[in-house]
Parts: C-alpha cells; sequence; structure tokens
C-alpha cells in the first residue's frame, strides 16, 4: 500500500456500504420476496446426453390440484437463447444435448406441488450415441450434435513463424496439461422471479451479474420489446461468472410462466439442479510446446488446446479468446502458433468463471517454464524474469504491452516478501526428516487482460446516474452490479471523492435497466474501471456546477475552489457541501448527471489473432506452500503470497477481501473440488461430495498490493476480481508437485495423483 | 399434519406441519424468516443455520416437529445489542461479502462467544467450520470474531 494517499474517502477502508442489512438477515435475496398470488416452477430435465424427444405427455402432472400449467417448447414465442449463438432453445423442443437439458416447465401454487408434479410428467426419448471428450468429437464417426458439426469455433494465433523456429532452438520441451470443471458454487443458487406488467411485458427480479443480458434475452425468447423487459438485480449471493449469461435462462423461464398465466412466477434451482445443469470453468487439455536459447531467452511457443463447450455455445468462443490471446502468459516470445478448438460435447456446460479461460493456459505455460529450467539447470523464478514482458514489450498478438504494467515489481516483491529461498530451504529441511510427510512451495505468476476482449468491445460502454439531493445527500446508480465484490462500495467512494459528499450520505441503488443505458455485463473485472470511470464523469459534471456555485458565494474564482472532506474551500472560506447543495436546489441548478465511459476502440484480426486485445492488463503472482501427506495423498495449503499489481487501491479492505477470497477458491480447484462425471452426468453434484473450502482449509494469507496507476483508470485503478484467482490453482498444483518431486499437469491434484507420485518416486 | 408448538425468537407460536416438513421451510413459508438461506439443502453450507436451545443447527435437514417444545433463534431474535457488536465487528473488519452465508456465521460465532468468550484462531476456525463462504476465503471473518475476543465476547 501506498502510504501517499492525497484522498480523503479514496484509497482509505471505509466498511462497505450493503454489509450492515446483510449482517441483519435483512437484505432481501430473490426467494426472499414475497408477491400476492405468486407461482413456483420446476423444472423437468433430459436423464440423457443425448437423446431424441419424442412425445411429452402431461396429463397426469396436469390432473395434481394446484398444477396450473406445463409448458413446453411449442409455448416459447422465439424458442432460442444463448448468448453469443442463438443455438439452445430454452426448452428442448426434438433433441436434448446433455444431462440436464430443459424439457418442459411445471407452473403450479407451491414449489411442492410444482417439484412433484415434475416427476409425472412423461418424456419419452429415443438416446442417441453421445460423445465426451472434445477431440473424439472432432473425429468423423462422432454423432454431431449441431447441423454445422461439432467444432463451434477455431481460434487462432500467428505471431512470426513458430513451426520453423521450433525446429534450430537449442532446447524444446513439450507436455500436455488437463484441467478439470470448475462449479461456482456461489452461496446462493440461481433464480429469479417475473412480474407481468399492465400494458404488457414483464418486470424480472433475479440474481444475476448482467441485468442486460437478461433484458435482451428475455425479450427475444418471449417477443418482447426491451423497453417492455425491466430487469432489476436483487441482493445476489455471489456470481463468479456463473451469473453471467446463465440468468436469463432463468429469468425466461420463470418470465414464460408469469405471462402464460398472468400472475407473478417465481424459478429457484436446487443445489443438485444448479450444479448439473449450470454452467461451469471450462475442462480444457492443453498441448504445449516451447523452445529456447540455452541461455533461457524463450524463442517459440506452439500451442494446440480444445475447449470443452458442451451441448451450447454458451459464452464459450468468448472464454477461448482469453485462453487464446493470452496462452503465452506474462513471457516474452517472437514467434507463436495458437489453435484453439472450441468443440460441443454432451458433456457439463462450459461458460465463464472467475478467470475465464486463463486460469487453465496459466497452469499450463507455468508448467512448461518448470519444464524448460529443468532441462536447462535454471532456476525456474530465474528463467520468468528473464523472459517477463515489460512495458512496451509485444505479446503474442502483437500488441505492445501498455501502461501500468509493473511485471518485474510484482515478482520481486513476490519473491522478496514469500522470502522464497527460505521457504524453500524450510521444506529441504523438512522433507530430510520426515517420513510420511512432505513439504514443498510453488511459484506462478498471471497476466490478465482487464475488461473486454477486441471481439466484445462493442458490449464495453458503460453508463451511471448520479443524483445530488438538496440535503447533500447523494443517489448513484451504476450498469454494473454488486455480487459480493465491493462494486457498490467503490463506486460510492468514487462519487463521494469527486463531489465532495460525505460518504456515508451516498446510496447506491439496486441496479436496473430502468436507470442506466445499456453497459454491458458485470464481467472481466472491469466494474471498477468502467462503472467507476462512468460515476466520476457523472460527479465531476455535477461538481462543476456546485464549484461556479461555491466561487460565487464565497466570492472568489471557481478556480481557486478547492473541495475535500464534505466541504467546498475558497477565499479563506469554506462551505459544508450540505449547505451548498440545498442552496443549489433553491437556485434551481440541475444536481444529476449521467456519465458514459468507453474506452477507445481495440483493432483486432481473427484470421491470426493479432491487434489490440485488451485495453491494459494486470500482473499477478503467488506463492504457495503446501504439506503433503504421503499416506492419505491429501495436501494441505499452509501460506500463500499474494502480489497484486492494481494500479490504485480504492478500498484496501475490500481489496484484500477478494484477494483472499480468491487464493481459498482457487486452491479448492486446484486440490478438492472435483466434478466427476459419468456420460455427462454429474455423480456428485452437492457440497457433501463437492467439496469447497472451509474455515479449516484455508491457508494463513499475505497479500500485497503493487500500485502503478493506470492512467485510463478512476484514481488510477484496475481490476482485481479474476486476478486474485488466476494464478493460485498453479502456484497450489505446482507447491504439491514440488513436494513430491513430480510435475503437476493435473488440475485438481486428487490424493489419487498424490498417491500416484508417491508410488513412482519410490519406484526411482 | 401435527401441531408443532415452540419458541421462535422468543416468541411461543405454533403451527401445523405434515410430518415431512422441513425446519427452514416452516421457519422462511410460515413465519417469513427469510434471513435463514437455503443454500444446499443437505446441511453442508450452514447458510440455514439457527440456534436450537442455543446450539447452531442446519434447519434443512431437521423436521419442522423435531422443535416441539425446544427454542428456536434467528438472527432477527438476536439480542438488540449483542446484534450490534456483532455486526459492527463483521463490518468494520470487512467480514461479508456477497452476505448469503452471513446470518449463518453470526449465529455459530454467537454460540461459540457464548460457550468460550476468549476463543483463539484454531477454536474460531473449528466453531465456524460447518459454515461454507465461498467468497471471503474466511480470514476476515475470523479476524472479526478475534476482535470480538478481545472485546470480551458479544454481550
Amino acid at each position: 500500500m501506498s502510504d501517499t494517499n492525497r484522498y480523503n474517502v479514496i484509497g482509505h477502508a471505509l466498511p462497505r456500504v450493503d454489509a450492515p442489512e446483510k449482517v441483519d438477515g435483512k437484505a432481501l435475496y430473490v426467494d426472499d420476496y414475497r408477491f400476492p398470488g405468486l407461482l413456483h416452477c420446476a423444472m423437468v430435465l433430459s436423464p440423457h446426453p443425448h437423446a431424441e424427444v419424442l412425445a411429452i405427455r402431461t396429463d397426469k402432472a396436469l390432473s395434481v390440484p394446484g398444477v396450473l400449467r406445463i409448458l413446453t417448447a411449442a409455448d416459447v414465442p422465439v424458442n432460442q437463447i444463448g448468448c453469443v449463438f442463438p443455438d439452445q432453445p430454452l426448452l428442448a423442443a426434438d433433441r436434448v444435448r446433455f444431462v440436464g437439458d430443459r424439457v418442459a416447465l411445471v407452473v403450479a401454487e407451491t414449489r411442492e406441488i410444482a417439484r412433484h408434479a415434475v416427476s409425472l410428467v412423461e418424456v419419452d426419448y429415443r438416446p442417441l450415441l453421445s460423445v465426451h471428450d472434445p477431440e473424439l468429437a472432432l473425429a468423423g464417426d462422432a454423432p454431431a450434435l449441431h447441423a454445422k458439426g461439432n467444432l463451434l469455433a477455431h481460434q487462432k494465433i500467428r505471431h512470426g513463424d513458430a513451426a520453423a523456429r521450433l525446429t534450430s532452438c537449442d532446447v524444446v520441451v513439450e507436455h500436455v496439461f488437463e484441467v478439470n470443471y470448475q462449479e461456482h458454487a456461489y452461496l446462493e443458487p440461481q433464480g429469479a422471479l417475473a412480474v407481468p406488467e399492465t400494458g404488457g411485458g414483464v418486470t424480472i427480479l433475479g440474481s444475476m451479474q448482467c441485468p442486460f443480458y437478461v433484458q435482451s434475452g428475455v425479450a427475444r425468447a418471449l417477443r418482447l420489446d426491451r423497453n417492455r423487459v425491466r430487469v432489476e438485480q436483487t441482493v445476489t449471493g455471489g456470481g463468479f461468472g456463473g451469473k453471467e449469461d446463465y440468468p436469463t435462462e432463468v429469468a425466461a423461464c420463470a418470465a414464460l410462466a408469469a405471462l402464460a398465466t398472468g400472475r407473478p412466477a417465481k424459478l429457484i434451482y436446487t443445489r443438485g439442479e444448479d450444479i448439473q445443469i449450470s454452467t461451469k470453468r471450462h475442462r480444457m487439455r492443453m498441448r504445449y510446446r516451447i523452445g529456447a536459447d540455452r541461455d533461457g531467452k524463450l524463442q517459440a511457443i506452439h500451442v494446440t488446446q480444445f475447449v470443452d463447450a458442451g451441448g451450447y455455445a454458451g459464452l464459450s468462443t468468448i472464454v477461448a479468446e482469453r485462453a487464446n490471446s493470452t496462452a503465452a502468459g506474462p513471457y516474452f516470445f517472437p514467434n507463436a502458433h495458437v489453435d484453439t478448438y472450441i468443440v460441443y460435447t454432451n458433456n457439463l456446460f462450459g461458460g465463464a468463471f472467475r478467470g475465464f479461460g486463463n486460469p487453465q493456459v496459466t497452469f499450463a505455460i507455468e508448467g512448461m517454464m518448470e519444464l524448460l529450467a529443468g532441462k536447462l539447470g535454471l532456476d525456474p523464478v530465474e528463467l520468468r524474469r528473464r523472459n517477463l514482458l515489460t512495458e512496451g514489450m509485444p505479446i503474442i498478438c502483437g500488441q505492445a504491452l501498455p501502461p501500468s504494467a509493473p511485471s518485474r515489481e510484482v515478482l520481486d516483491t513476490l519473491v522478496d516478501r514469500a522470502d522464497l529461498g527460505r521457504l524453500r530451504a524450510e521444506a529441504e529441511a523438512f522433507n530430510k526428516t520426515s517420513r510420511f510427510k512432505r513439504k514443498g512451495v510453488g511459484l506462478a505468476l498471471s497476466m490478465y487482460g482487464c475488461c473486454l476482449h477486441a471481439g466484445g468491445q462493442h458490449l464495453e460502454g458503460s453508463g451511471a446516474l448520479v443524483q445530488v439531493r438538496a440535503d447533500g445527500s447523494v443517489e448513484v446508480n451504476i450498469g454494473g452490479t454488486e455480487l459480493g465484490q465491493g462494486a457498490f462500495t467503490v463506486v460510492a467512494q468514487i462519487a463521494a471523492e469527486t463531489l465532495g459528499a460525505d460518504y456515508g450520505r451516498v446510496r447506491v441503488l439496486p441496479s436496473d435497466t430502468r436507470m442506466v443505458a445499456d453497459s454491458g455485463p458485470t464481467v472481466a473485472s472491469r466494474t471498477t474501471i468502467m462503472s467507476g470511470n462512468a460515476v466520476r464523469a457523472a460527479s465531476l459534471q455535477v461538481r462543476s456546477r456546485l464549484v461556479e456555485l461555491a466561487a460565487v458565494m464565497l466570492g472568489c474564482s471557481s478556480r481557486d475552489i478547492e473541495v475535500g472532506n464534505g466541504l467546498y474551500r475558497g477565499g479563506g472560506k469554506e462551505l459544508p457541501f450540505a449547505d451548498l447543495c440545498m442552496e443549489a436546489f433553491r437556485r434551481k441548478l440541475h444536481l444529476a448527471a449521467s456519465g458514459w465511459y468507453a474506452p477507445v476502440p481495440k483493432p483486432w484480426d481473427k484470421e491470426t489473432g493479432q491487434g489490440i486485445a485488451y485495453s491494459v492488463y494486470c500482473f499477478t503472482g503467488h506463492v504457495a506452500v503446501v504439506e503433503v501427506d504421503l499416506v492419505g495423498g491429501l495436501v494441505k495449503v499452509e501460506k500463500v503470497i499474494a502480489v497484486h499489481d492494481v494500479g490504485k487501491a480504492i478500498n484496501p479492505a475490500t481489496l484484500e477481501g477478494q484477494a483472499h477470497g480468491g487464493i481459498v477458491q482457487g486452491m479448492g480447484w486446484a486440490l478438492s473440488e472435483n466434478l466427476v462425471l459419468d456420460k455427462g452426468r454429474c455423480l456428485n453434484p452437492g457440497f457433501t461430495d463437492y467439496l469447497i473450502p472451509s474455515s479449516l482449509d484455508a491457508p494463513q494469507m499475505d497479500v500485497v498490493f503493487v500500485e502503478d496507476p493506470y492512467p485510463d483508470g478512476p484514481f488510477g485503478a484496475k481490476g482485481i476480481g479474476e486476478p486474485s484467482l488466476i494464478s493460485v490453482p498453479t502456484a497450489v498444483a505446482l507447491a504439491a508437485g514440488n513436494a513430491c518431486g513430480q510435475l503437476a499437469d493435473r488440475i485438481p491434484v486428487t490424493p489419487e495423483i498424490v498417491l500416484r507420485w508417491t508410488e513412482l518416486s519410490r519406484r526411482c | 399434519m401435527t401441531t408443532v408448538r415452540f419458541v421462535l425468537n422468543g416468541k411461543a407460536v405454533q403451527a401445523e406441519v405434515e410430518a415431512g416438513t422441513r425446519l427452514i421451510d416452516l421457519l422462511r413459508e410460515t413465519f417469513d424468516r427469510t434471513e435463514v438461506k437455503e443454500g444446499c439443502g443437505e446441511g453442508e453450507c450452514g447458510a440455514c443455520t439457527v440456534l436450537l436451545d442455543g446450539r447452531p443447527v442446519t434447519s434443512c435437514i431437521l423436521f419442522a416437529w423435531q422443535v416441539e417444545g425446544r427454542s428456536v433463534t434467528t438472527v432477527a431474535g438476536l439480542d438488540e445489542a449483542e446484534l450490534a457488536r456483532i455486526r459492527e465487528a463483521m463490518v468494520g473488519e470487512g467480514a461479508v461479502q456477497c452476505g448469503f452465508c452471513t446470518p449463518g456465521f453470526v449465529l455459530s460465532i454467537k454460540a461459540l462467544l457464548d460457550s468460550n468468550p476468549a476463543p483463539g484462531r484454531g477454536e474460531i476456525l473449528e466453531a465456524v467450520s460447518g459454515n461454507l463462504c465461498r467468497c471471503t476465503g474466511y480470514e476476515r471473518i475470523a479476524r472479526a470474531v478475534e476482535k470480538l475476543a478481545r472485546e470480551g465476547g458479544s454481550r
């Protein structure tokens, strides 16, 4: 943390604006809303990974007292959802493509009746051959899931001539890495509520990250104008990407039920449904080959990777674009050749999850650095240091790394703060004396393109509405959302600092499509930058009106007015903000403004993957220390040190909280969170068998921020949401491998893997 | 249908329940106690934690009839001054993010401090291990409890 903070509100660890009502249990999540006449929905889901739907018989279910409607494909005006490609029906018409594909929707007076009636809906299926591996799905004899085949997309990077250069490198290493799915496990399951509006249309209340995605998706499915679909985000119990595009499906179901019955309707997922059918972090297989000179200078990278999309496109191509364009991590390669294949299978639905394709490739490239260092006889940290990208250097998409890019400072701070040499020596000493346990140390770096990729830049504009009331209180609406990450707190600080208002009297209202123009999604660690800049722009407009007035009242030039700490000062006198607002109101000044922020356009060539991929990059490093039980195969994470390049810490407390959460969620994926599939059916769809870390698993954590202001960020800030996780799974997995003298090339590192390693080292 | 009589947040109440009615549904649907959250439905996440005669239990895996003659407390039933102290510590230490797990944590923390006003870090982590949080990594929750412990408990 910088100790030269010159702001009154920015940079201070102020309490969150939304925390008190959450502690008291008074914050209303979607399932807490009550409406007269509220109906409940439940879903009929396919038990098959791939099948034809021959017939749906609803008479038995309809005869249950309290069941109003059973909706099927024929009831959906435009039976197409899907954020990027319209390849997915809301209710499957003639074919199902994954276990849990939605076939019908029961609408009933109570949730209990609705769920009971689901078991009475009879569906005749004719099972089809299914495919469960992306490479097999690309083979000629694989069953085709969609008319155009199973290759959803092929993305490329063509930079220099990697194939040729690899033949002349002094050292070449190659390896295959595989990672399994990760379930978001937000504590609040998916849910939405729809209220039919008089005059047509519908109001949606729901747990979501992206109200504007829900608005456009529901409008399309129900063939309504978007101005007939109002979407208000309810307090949301975690998202992590799982509530990016997916809630559109949930909301469209609730809206369909509401419009079919003329009554409010709610759909809340059970945990088991949520794990089986909502989106997951993608399973990926990554084949890497890299070459270097004898002195460790990297020369070329060749990557062929497969992204398992599941039965429908969802956001898979967008996620894959991140894996594609940052496949080389934070390292300089003059030559790069990347092929990223996004493939339909009958597995789980791949989608957005904190890091968005980057944690997968970070695992692969960092593993490659370990392998190469081993082959060169170089310290792996030294190898990283020699090849680290710094400001102005070209990344594999040809873009010169823009400021801020304090990659070296991140690595040096990490090595110092962790006292890496000592940690390694301690582990070595422990391993010499311990018979059944081993300690290991892992280090990983990551580079994350903050905000949307060039391919999605048309969604990047973001708005805000700032209204100052006559009593000096402030209302803020943003197009972004609060998922728990602290967005509302950060924008309240930005508004208070800019206006000179009292932070405690800034109220950020629930995100609502009625209040702000379409601001794109709350994803890509973009909310502090996008909504923050929009709030700053709106606040500056109001502030300039207040400054003019203050100059008149204080009898000085507006250039001499200083704003801060709830006061406007000038000419040796001062005016409290609230008094100034009251006077402004009396003088009929307009104390509201809308703000808009959109970054400059980024050119991008799809064929070569060359152009400006992202506006700015975040660098992160993690060191993990683990203890491995050689008998049971369990890995305990003892300590994690994190260094984050954040531009500027708007709120060090919420920032650190995000960093802690990323560490624990990341180590969960690395070790214990293992979704097990049998032909597309999840065998552990609950928290009894899908093990997210508990308080007893959390390691000791040390988080450090590097502040190198981002010129286009509000007060210099960049994002933290995803960088907080990205290099964690790799650091933890590498540490576990280090303890056992092996390279971790699978995530999660299950006890079975550890025991196999132990077996291997015994044989050696 | 059977009648269950119990004390909810200090008040004697009764309700008609089926043999299979879960306690969480009785609390949320009949008594509108929406601060009791359902996160998993199998007693793993602790979002539905309530105090049963002062001890934390998960209300999604208890039947409603099991609370006959007993006392059930949700976060809304805590003594106001006590809740204020816990709130101040949780908010002040940044122990809250999405908040869905928070009412459950508050009750586990209260129960811990009732039996052990000065717990150490290990005891704190043990006491909240039945409450899952996906946002905070638990660190700032533990710090909030340590703060309460330093100040002599939650009362």
